[in-house]
């Protein structure tokens, strides 16, 4: 079957997610909500926040309404960043918390992610149980006289802030010459913030909180850097250019010289950052993230795991190792999650370690990223029938069986030089490609996979 | 027999239930969306009685409404009527008030009004729920979802203002009438006192004005669950006590003797203040008293009957054009100049200028009244009951006038008799009305005979 690109609803182990009105609805979100309030052991309330989509609004609704039904006491942010949402859930040992927001999508789309007491995105089997309270609508609602309250909280932010000043060495950052693109999301909360309490130098565009009409997509992907954000850094003289998607837990780079920074340049670099103090650690990616971590590590003594794409099996790898075998976790779009904050996806935590380096090593950005093996990745995309699939994985693994084979997550086959994965994408109905070398892009090997997959009949 | 309590009725006159397991906030964020795909992308105006489940609610309709595209006015905890004249005085396209009325605590129910802040009528009612039984919603996209907005303090002064057109409000206000209140904790806590202190210059003596308690007594103003208050009037010597229901619609009155006044009574006394100050007819339902029509008659006005409920009673007096109307039993009072509306203030400020105006107490104007002897009562109800005593009570009263717009009304010369199904509860009601308390006993114990009752 091929899918409708307009059907947009996904409910599936990362939470619900789709385009409001055409694919995700009021019911979904209010049932949602009940299902997770029902899901969670009983505590000190669930902590509740939004990105600036409009459709917030009424998704913020159905979740305070499906969690005051089954008596959970809420505690409503407002707009707020999720890892701000995640910092106050452990603040509070608050019984969980839901981040209303589509992140990094385009302002039409909407999502509910969800977190348990320590305030980690749910494991797989704790969604899994999630799923079938939702499907069963068997919803433990409670009596007219046991429902919850609300509770709205401002000054979240200045809280977190307090963390991650006791981490980060504002005092030596705050000099820093910062232009950044708020996507208009909510990073501009923290940074706004940042320059009137700490006296830090950010320049910020895209700032105004919005609803409807983003300035554009908030991806942080080196194309989106490449749009606004680059061409300011000579003119404005700035040190280093930053891009956070809606909900601040991803960043995107500009160099001073006014270069995007690819998106796979986030994790390598604050792998190389991070190792030295973490000699031999372990850093959790996925398959599709570029071979340079492999570099990286290598030079530090550390070692790569590879799990399969999507946030569900980053936060399964993670509890399946101790945290102090762990050096950092991320993946290949600018998301990392750094031990200093247990572990959440955190764009500003990672602007502030990528400063740190800087402010170190009394190098500039252009200069930190000439320091790597030039790696070149080609990323493609094949609409297909799904019911093909296995067979065309099957040919694959058979026509490039010299190379070294993973088939975690699709089929990853790996050279000294380079490789390819090839997956099928969890959110849109087309299948994957991305392809890397060491030094030239490769080109060939691209033009070669791209070729066999679409005239795979 | 199986159960026939109706712990959730959706209904035409909307969604009301037992919260937790059977009104849920899926249903109401459902009927929220129907609503809002019927009345249009506009502006809807959301109120709440005290109930507890009032807030998990209202997050659940606005949710509703908010997906059909609407921007939504958030006028918090109001009495119905006030949340009524809001909504027809800032032409919003619709309004809902979260409120069971005089339901106990456990229930909650959703009132939904139209553009001028009216019951919908019976056809729209019948369109809304076919709406929301297809599920047939208005899905606005993100950029056509609207916000919320508070507006917590213009409602009450918008009510108040087109009470105090009808009424000497100086003359009241000279008086400076001891008056006892009870407002069950409820929507008409703050705005009651206000309305009474403040604004009639009132010596007031309040109990049950909390509005963050529970209901302190039966949330259904009547004798039996007003104990407290006939005690405060008379220890205060107040010259009149007041009590509301949850929502502030319904309204019982106390003499200064602290007797809990016949709902018939209060309503003709209306009916009169009424009819001297709009000209049109009055619209009641079957089971109000004939003192109204006596009423009526004196001022030569026409009288009309319908089913009972307000939404009935409403949709009659907007055909006629009414002066007044309302439903002798319920302690509700209808005057259209202020609102279609049943309003527990108008019935307070017509009680009070009457008082000012003829300098009586207030239970030698109602002893005034003519006099009728009334029972009400009820009777489990099974299916396939009624017609069966109805075709007994006919054949008992051969040459009778007959009724059958609800249940059956049996007119005779010394009086008559109402027996019909309840909207809300199995039940049989029945009433019965004579010039005399042995006709009434009489033909009263005959029927609950019939009816198997007691």
């Amino acid at each position: 079957m091929v899918r409708d690109p307009s059907k947009t609803l996904r409910i599936s182990h990362v939470g619900l997610r789709g385009v409001v009105g055409t694919g995700l609805t009021a019911t979904h979100a209010l049932d949602f909500a009940s299902a997770f309030a029902t899901f969670l052991e009983p505590g000190k309330g669930v902590v509740i926040g939004r990105d600036p989509r409009a459709s917030g609004v009424m998704m913020r609704e159905a979740v305070i309404a499906g969690l005051l039904a089954c008596g959970k006491n809420v505690i409503d942010l407002g707009i707020a960043p999720t890892p701000v949402i995640q910092h106050t859930i452990r603040r509070l040992d608050a019984t969980g918390g839901v981040s209303i927001g589509a992140s990094h999508n385009a302002a039409e789309w909407n999502a509910l992610k969800f977190f348990g007491r320590q305030a980690i995105y749910l494991s797989t089997a704790e969604a899994s149980e999630l799923l079938d309270i939702y499907h069963l609508r068997n919803f433990a609602f409670a009596g007219w006289d046991r429902l919850g309250k609300l509770r709205l909280e401002s000054g979240a932010i200045d809280l977190y802030l307090d963390e991650l000043a006791a981490v980060y060495d504002f005092e030596s950052l705050r000099g820093f010459r910062v232009v950044v693109d708020c996507c208009n999301g909510t990073s501009s909360l923290i940074l706004r913030r940042m320059n009137e309490r700490f006296g830090f130098q950010f320049i910020l565009i895209n700032a105004q909180i919005e609803g409807v009409s983003f300035a554009h997509e908030p991806s942080t992907t080196r194309a989106t850097v490449a749009l606004q954000l680059a061409p300011l850094m000579k003119p404005l003289g700035a040190d280093a250019g930053f891009l956070f998607d809606a909900d601040s837990d991803r960043v995107g780079i500009a160099a001073e010289d006014g270069a995007p920074i690819s998106e796979e340049m986030v994790l390598p670099v604050l792998a190389d950052y991070l190792l030295p103090r973490a000699p031999g650690k372990l850093v959790i990616t996925n398959l599709s993230t570029t071979a340079l971590l492999e570099d990286v590590a290598r030079r530090h003594g550390g070692e790569v795991v590879r799990v399969p794409v999507g946030r569900q099996a980053a936060i399964d790898a993670l509890s399946s190792y101790r945290p102090e075998q762990i050096a950092l976790a991320g993946e290949g779009t600018g998301a990392v999650m750094m031990p200093q904050f247990r572990f959440i996806y955190d764009g500003i935590a990672s602007m502030l370690a990528l400063l740190s380096m800087m402010r170190e090593r009394g190098q500039k950005l252009t200069e930190i990223m000439g320091g790597y093996p030039r790696h070149e990745i080609l990323k493609g995309q094949v609409p297909l029938v799904t019911q093909r699939i296995p067979a065309l994985l099957m040919e694959l693994r058979a026509r490039y069986s010299d190379g070294r084979v993973n088939v975690l997550d699709g089929l990853r086959v790996d050279w000294p030089d380079r490789w390819f994965h090839v997956r099928v994408s969890q959110t849109e109905p087309i299948v994957r490609i991305i392809c890397e070398r060491r030094g030239d892009a490769p080109r060939e090997l691209f033009d070669a996979l791209l070729e066999q997959i679409r005239s795979f009949a | 027999m199986p159960q026939r309590e109706h712990l959730l009725k959706v209904g035409v006159s909307g969604v009301r239930g037992v919260v937790g397991e059977f009104l849920t906030p899926g249903l109401a964020c459902a009927f929220g969306q129907a609503f809002g795909t019927y009345v249009g992308a506009g502006r809807v105006a959301v109120g709440r009685d005290t109930r507890a489940s009032g807030p998990m609610l209202q997050h659940a309709v606005t949710c509703g409404l908010l997906a059909s595209g609407c921007e939504v006015v958030d006028v918090g905890v109001l009495p119905t009527p006030t949340i009524q004249i809001y909504v027809a005085s800032t032409h919003a396209r619709g309004g809902l008030a979260i409120t069971a009325s005089h339901n106990p605590s456990e229930y909650n129910a959703l009132k939904l009004f139209n553009t001028e802040g009216l019951f919908f009528n019976s056809y729209e009612r019948g369109e809304l729920l076919d709406l929301y039984h297809q599920s047939d919603f208005r899905r606005a996209t993100n950029a056509e979802i609207r916000s919320v907005h508070c507006d917590y303090t213009s409602a009450p002064q918008m009510h108040l203002e087109r009470v105090f057109q009808h009424v000497d409000r100086e003359r009241i206000r000279r008086r400076r009438f001891r008056v006892a209140l009870d407002a069950v904790n409820g929507a008409g806590s703050i705005m009651t006192v206000d309305f009474l202190r403040e604004k009639l210059g009132c010596e007031l003596h309040a109990i049950a004005v909390d509005p963050a308690q529970p209901f302190p007594r039966e949330p259904e103003p009547k004798a039996e669950s007003l104990g407290e208050l006939s005690e405060l009037v008379r220890r205060e010597s107040c010259e009149i006590g007041f009590a509301q229901d949850p929502d502030g619609d319904r309204l019982a009155v106390l003499d200064e003797t602290g007797r809990v006044l016949d709902n018939d009574d209060v309503l003709a006394l209306a009916v009169d203040a009424a009819l001297a100050r709009a000209p049109g007819d009055v619209v009641v339902n079957l089971t109000t008293s004939n003192v109204i029509a006596d009423v009526a008659a004196k001022r030569g006005r026409k009288i009309h009957r319908t089913p009972v409920g307000e939404a009935n009673v409403v949709e009659t007096m907007c055909a006629v054009g009414a002066a007044i109307g309302g439903e002798g039993s319920n302690g509700g009072i209808i005057f259209p100049a202020v609102h279609l509306c049943r309003d527990s203030y108008t019935g307070m400020a017509f009680l009070l200028d009457l008082m000012a105006d003829t300098g009586e107490p207030i239970s030698t104007v109602a002893a005034r009244l003519p006099r009728y002897f009334r029972r009400l009562g009820k009777a489990p109800y099974e299916h396939g009951r009624l017609g069966p005593l109805m075709q007994d009570l006919e054949s008992r009263f051969p040459g009778a006038e007959l009724d059958r717009t609800d249940g059956l009304k049996v007119i005779t010369p010394e009086g008559w008799i109402h027996v019909r199904a309840s909207n809300t509860e199995p039940l049989l009601r029945v009433a019965a009305e004579a010039v005399t308390e042995d006709a009434v006993e009489r033909i009263y114990a005959e029927v609950m005979g019939m009816a198997g009752g007691g």
